[in-house]
């Protein structure tokens, strides 16, 4: 069982009494279930189908083709017009489909051309459509899922090298400090937009989307890593002075013992800390990329791709930008308000542990 | 005459001053210069100094928290000052130790059991079931209920923290604890407590003790020999009777002066010595106490003076105080 330590019990008290950020936890915690089920809600197949007599549940399976259905393509279904056929016919098959029925990728142009709608309720586009008629509503929802997955392994790979980057610098110090000073000096020198671009003109453009996203995540990890070293090497020189590590060492602990059993959880608050900035960070440096077109590779649904859109169209199909831009605002606040509720109820000067 | 259990010979704790381009160290800080002093099982070391003289970082030598840079340790007739961290292990059951602020010295985030237990733990002795009876045992040996095993160290007063910090050190049947000013950072009313549990458990378990301390008046109550540091080297010891006395170094006779005694009607001759312990960057030519001392001469600003026999078994380092030869 976890056994929390009075201290740390204390502090989650603190934040639960600091309203807004207490209540934009819940909401985002609740918006990460809500995205982590995301294909029951926003998906162009339907939950359930009942066919002659048997149930089908297309939402996790592999696809089935209109085939299976009775229909006379062997494609995937088009659920939508599946359940308007079945509805026409009159018998006892049916089809539940999501709130949304549509996903992020397909053009749903009714008229044959590729343009962008206004919202309506009566053809299930609640926010709209984009330039190519796909539903913003489910680029805005998988965008969003996909900038938060990124933006979160974003931060536990800066957070896991940084850390231990900056715990041994701060731990063995000495030459080791001194090299690893000096060469983060200079890598954090280079220009990381420079080194996007030129990463990117040079991948080979056919190579897979995940494989894209996983360069992407890897340079930007790659230039930002250094920061949490700074913070992490100071802490680590202050703790390492002090005499619980002196009385740790001399019961013959090994210095792995020493950096995980008693450094780390006595830094961890300055982490915690920084994670919801680190987190704010990560999600507005991936959608400027993706404004700037460096970004999550085409076709991958993302608020950067809808910001640009919108903002080449904003006389003619606002709704674009303003879905797209109250996203990231609301997005963005949200992991604020906990950041600064947490850095408030860990801030040390009001519950200090040490005399 | 017995063999020491701790023997250290001219032991040099030099640390560099790091300055410059790339940190190329010419300056030391000679913490401890030259140290000799020996320690027989049961017995109990009294160090006493000014703050800054170097008598933590002498404990914490001998403790091997440190590399002394010259000199050697004897423990248990088996030379330990070069031993690697791997061999350091196993002695870490045999010599322990007992620091000055035990709010500073307990990890806040483990409870008294995860610290009592974390010895064990490290040496790889004992089952888990076994490790607990154990915890709970020394609990009850220092004098605290058995229920504080799953408590946290602030929840405690600073000298049941202390008696925590002495628990852990009895932890693995030590045969030398350093204490390092272990009374200190208490109360009056309970560093004479926390001296009667050491005395007790000396006796109970055959411990010997180098017992630092500022304070002459707390160091008499438990040593029965006392070495006098000043500015990283030994100046005077003898058996504690003696150095109470008849203390012969003019540093000593001021430090017994300064004990405040009980009596309103006793005349006040004191020396009080001024000024500040030297810096040990730039300790002072020839004996390192001239600047500060009443009776200083031509030949204490020029010559340093060594550790000489007085008597039996009292040694000091003054040019005035040396029998006629």
């Amino acid at each position: 069982m976890l056994q929390l330590n009075p201290q740390t019990a204390k502090k989650l008290q603190r934040f639960r009494r600091i309203r807004r950020g207490y209540y934009s936890f819940l909401i985002l915690a609740g918006l990460l279930v809500t995205l982590a089920f995301g294909e029951l809600l926003v998906n162009s197949r339907a939950l359930v189908v009942s066919y002659e007599g048997n149930l089908y549940f297309p939402t996790y399976t592999d696809f089935h083709p209109g085939t299976d259905f009775g229909l006379d393509y062997a494609y995937e279904t088009n659920y939508r017009q599946l359940k308007k056929q079945f509805a026409a016919e009159g018998n006892d098959n049916w089809v539940l489909l999501p709130p949304v029925p549509y996903n992020p990728y397909e053009n749903h142009a009714p008229g044959g051309t590729f343009r962008p709608l206004p919202p309506t309720a009566e053809t299930q586009h609640y926010l709209g459509t984009d330039t190519t008629s796909r539903d913003i509503l489910a680029r805005l929802f998988y965008g969003t899922r996909i900038a938060l997955v990124f933006a979160f392994a974003f931060t536990a790979s800066v957070y896991v090298i940084g850390i231990t980057i900056g715990c041994a610098m701060g731990y063995f110090g000495g030459v080791f400090d001194l090299v690893f000073q000096r060469l983060i000096e200079i890598w954090s020198n280079v220009p990381f937009l420079y080194m996007v671009i030129i990463i990117f003109s040079v991948i080979p453009s056919n190579i897979a989307v995940i494989t894209r996203i996983s360069i992407l995540l890897l340079v930007m990890v790659l230039f930002s890593w250094t920061g949490m070293t700074y913070y992490m090497r100071t802490e680590t020189y202050k703790e390492k002075s002090r005499d619980y590590i002196a009385s740790a060492r001399i019961i013959g602990a090994s210095n792995a013992r020493i950096i995980f059993r008693h450094i780390m959880p006595n830094v961890l608050s300055t982490l915690i800390t920084f994670m919801p900035f680190t987190i704010v960070a990560a999600i507005s440096a991936v959608t400027a990329l993706d404004f700037l077109g460096f970004g999550l590779p085409a076709p991958t649904p993302s608020l950067g791709e809808l910001l640009k859109q919108g903002t080449a169209n904003l006389r003619t199909a606002p709704w674009i930008v303003i879905a797209a831009f109250g996203t990231l605002v609301i997005l963005l606040t949200l992991v604020t308000f906990i950041g600064e509720a947490i850095r408030e109820s860990f801030d040390p000067k009001t519950h200090a542990v040490y005399r | 005459m017995t063999t020491p259990l701790l023997e250290v010979r001219g032991l040099e704790m030099h640390f560099p001053v790091k300055e410059g381009l790339l940190l190329r160290s010419r300056i030391f800080n000679r913490a401890v210069d030259g140290v000799s002093l020996q320690i027989k099982p049961g017995e109990t070391l009294g160090l006493v100094g000014e703050s800054g003289c170097g008598k933590s970082t002498l404990g914490r030598c001998i403790a091997r928290l440190y590399q002394p840079t010259a000199g050697s340790i004897v423990f248990n007739g088996r030379d330990i000052t070069r031993l690697k961290p791997r061999e350091l292990r196993p002695l870490r059951q045999d010599i322990q130790m007992v620091f000055q602020d035990p709010m500073e010295s307990l990890n806040a985030r483990h409870t008294v059991g995860d610290i009592l237990e974390e010895p064990f733990i490290v040496q790889r002795l004992h089952s888990p079931a076994e490790r607990r009876q154990r915890v709970a045992e020394l609990l009850n040996i220092v004098g605290l209920p058995a229920r504080s095993a799953s408590r946290y160290p602030f929840e405690f007063s600073g000298g049941q923290r202390q008696r925590i910090g002495i628990a852990r050190a009895i932890a693995l049947n030590p045969k030398l604890i350093i204490c390092d000013e272990p009374v200190s950072a208490l109360d009056v009313s309970i560093q004479s407590q926390i001296l009667n549990l050491l005395i007790e458990l000396q006796q109970e378990f055959g411990l010997s003790y180098l017992f630092i301390a500022h304070d002459l008046a707390v160091v008499k109550h438990v040593s029965d020999r006392v070495a006098v540091m000043y500015l990283g080297k030994i100046i005077e010891t003898a058996d504690s009777d003696t150095i109470y006395r008849a203390a012969r170094h003019p540093y000593t006779k001021s430090l017994i002066e300064a004990i405040p005694v009980p009596d309103p009607h006793r005349k006040i001759s004191r020396q009080v010595l001024s000024g500040d312990v030297p810096s040990p960057i730039n300790p002072p030519h020839g004996c390192a106490f001239h600047p500060r001392c009443p009776e200083a001469q031509d030949q204490c600003r020029q010559k340093a003076p060594t550790l000489q026999a007085l008597s039996e078994g009292h040694w000091g380092s003054c040019h005035l105080i040396y029998p006629p030869v």
